[in-house]
């Protein structure tokens, strides 16, 4: 039993629905006949429904509630099912109204929007017959150019043990810094990185960055858009909801004016509970809003300026012990801060440590 | 189904060239090892338009098809897996969410002979989590081979890069997850083939 069949034994073995393959036949039938193709609907339903209820609503009610959702995102599954208590509604209204009266920085051509990402991850391996969770620590700084298809530099700074739980864990996480360390192909040991377009390790351009002036700015329709676009994945819609948003925030690019339509979002999120108001993270402190998901035994955070309504950073804080991590620790975490800056590093190349293939040029 | 002799995947392609309707064969043959694979990638709701969209572009390319090769699958899979590059984002979050969904179909059994004492739900997590981390050729690599059941020689060919790339990939692919699923085995280190092969899969 190796990694390999682990992976192999989670996957999925559903059929295609007898009329995806028509309609898929069709298609090509059509192509290969020189016609037109026939228009291929897009407002399917998932098949198969994820097996588990959260919070009120499963996620197969929500695929049934959604299957004829127009596209406007006027009528959804945000507005009518409650939303988030008072006490943390009163604090995101309060952050979107700082948030929306705030300017973000413009960069000028030849400038950098600089985004230093520092986190904590829970992390385990196995030596022999001892398996233990530890925990380690990144710090990353991404460089991206005003013109979007110039170079962007990412600095991968060294990671780190962030902290062991016992013996065991602690001989784990020292195993693993020996084979990082003891290797020159390590990126975790840190490197530097620089694509044009932000292609790194040959990876899609600007992930990540692309839709934002897409996105709704109005928070009603806002929500629906992310239940829509997340559903069938997580645990629930309504946690994987504040995940979305935790996702977007965390790369340090979402505009004012958006950010402060997912604050009122979040406070449309049915069981987003107010968390803190001295929450500190990496030395910053903020609010704290967040959602206990019981399917994770764990509580997702998000964690604000209440005074700017900047994102501080996320987190998520475990509620039971599991493998050796006591409660209450907060087994990821994620701190962002952004500012424009003149210059970025110099160096660095589309792989990095990473081996490139020289036929191909891939990492 | 109708169609069930008649040659194999390069005869097929190669008849397409004069009678067009033919490549719907590979489409019979192939379409639910691809659908099935853009679904476990993406989930259900974009596998219909990946394997849709492979075979539209697989049959404008066929005239670029190598007819010295047999079997199909590894092109028609490249095809997938460049089509799915456009769904980053989504793949993600589809790892998310198959996490509870396949915690089920691990069996404690396995569980305990993977020598990881962690709940499925948490292993299962970590491997979509140590998924998501993977440089984008690394995993496409991995996921060839453990869902797409490519060989080495399928994947160099699917992902057009020697074969020595296919296996350093792999086993960089192969460490990172041996760690998130905390199942170390010296014994793993070695370069075999594909390993359990007779692991179960009900």
């Amino acid at each position: 039993m190796d990694e390999l069949t682990l992976l192999r034994n989670t996957r999925s073995e559903t059929e295609p629905p007898e009329s995806t393959l028509h309609r898929g036949r069709a298609a090509l039938l059509a192509a290969a006949s020189g016609s037109a193709q026939p228009h291929i609907s897009t407002s399917r339903r998932p098949r198969r429904a994820r097996r588990f209820a959260i919070g009120g609503l499963s996620t197969v009610g929500a695929a049934a509630l959604v299957a004829g959702l127009v596209l406007t995102d006027v009528v959804g599954l945000a507005g009518w099912r409650g939303g988030a208590d008072a006490a943390a509604a009163a604090v995101l209204d309060e952050a979107s109204a700082a948030a929306i009266t705030s300017v973000d920085q413009a960069v000028q051509p030849g400038q950098y929007l600089r985004v230093n990402t520092r986190g904590v991850h829970l992390s385990s391996g196995g030596i022999g017959d001892v398996v233990a969770s530890y925990q380690y620590a990144s710090d990353d700084t991404l460089y991206r150019p005003a013109d979007p298809s110039d170079d962007w530099v990412w600095v991968r700074g060294p990671q780190s043990i962030a902290a062991t739980f016992g013996p065991e864990s602690e001989q784990v996480a020292n195993a693993w810094w020996e084979a990082v360390s003891s290797s020159s192909g390590s990126f975790e040991a840190g490197d530097l990185l620089r694509a044009p377009g932000g292609a790194f390790y040959g990876g899609d351009a600007g992930a990540g960055f692309a839709d934002l002036d897409q996105l709704p700015r109005d928070p009603y329709r806002l929500l629906n858009y992310i239940y829509r676009v997340t559903l069938g994945s997580g645990p629930s819609p309504d946690t994987e909801a504040l995940v979305y948003m935790a996702d977007r925030l965390r790369a340090g690019n979402v505009p004012a004016d958006l950010r402060a339509a997912m604050y009122k979002a979040a406070a449309m999120i049915p069981g987003v509970t107010f968390i803190s108001d001295q929450a500190t993270l990496d030395g910053r402190t903020g609010v704290a809003i967040g959602r206990v998901e019981d399917a994770w035994g764990t509580r997702v955070d998000i964690i604000i300026d209440p005074d700017t309504g900047t994102f501080i950073g996320d987190r998520e804080v475990l509620l039971r012990d599991q493998d050796g991590v006591p409660a209450g620790t907060a087994v990821r975490w994620t701190s962002v801060t952004s500012s424009v800056v003149d210059e970025a590093p110099e160096g660095g190349s589309v792989c990095g440590k990473m081996t490139v293939n020289p036929d191909t040029g891939q990492c | 189904m109708s169609n069930t002799d008649v040659g194999t995947d390069n005869e097929v392609i190669e008849r397409s060239a004069d009678e067009p309707g033919a490549f719907a064969l590979l489409f019979d043959r192939h379409a639910p090892a691809i659908y099935r694979y853009a679904a476990q990638r993406l989930g259900e709701g974009s596998a219909e338009d990946v394997m849709s969209e492979t075979f539209l572009v697989a049959f404008e390319k066929r005239a670029a098809y190598d007819l010295a090769i047999v079997d199909a699958r590894p092109w028609l899979f490249g095809i997938a897996t460049r089509l799915m590059h456009k769904h980053v984002r989504l793949e993600a979050r589809a790892w998310k969410g198959m996490v509870a969904d396949l915690a089920a179909q691990l069996s404690p059994d396995m569980i305990e002979q993977a020598g990881a004492r962690l709940d499925a739900a948490r292993l299962t997590r970590r491997l979509a989590s140590a998924l998501r981390g993977l440089p984008a050729s690394d995993r496409d690599t991995l996921l060839l081979y453990a869902w797409g059941d490519l060989d080495y020689a399928g994947i160099a060919r699917a992902l057009d890069v020697p074969i020595g790339t296919v296996r350093s990939r792999l086993n960089r692919a192969r460490r990172i997850l041996r760690t998130a699923a905390g199942t170390n085995d010296p014994e793993l280190e070695k370069e075999h083939g594909r390993v359990d092969a007779a692991a179960q899969h009900t």
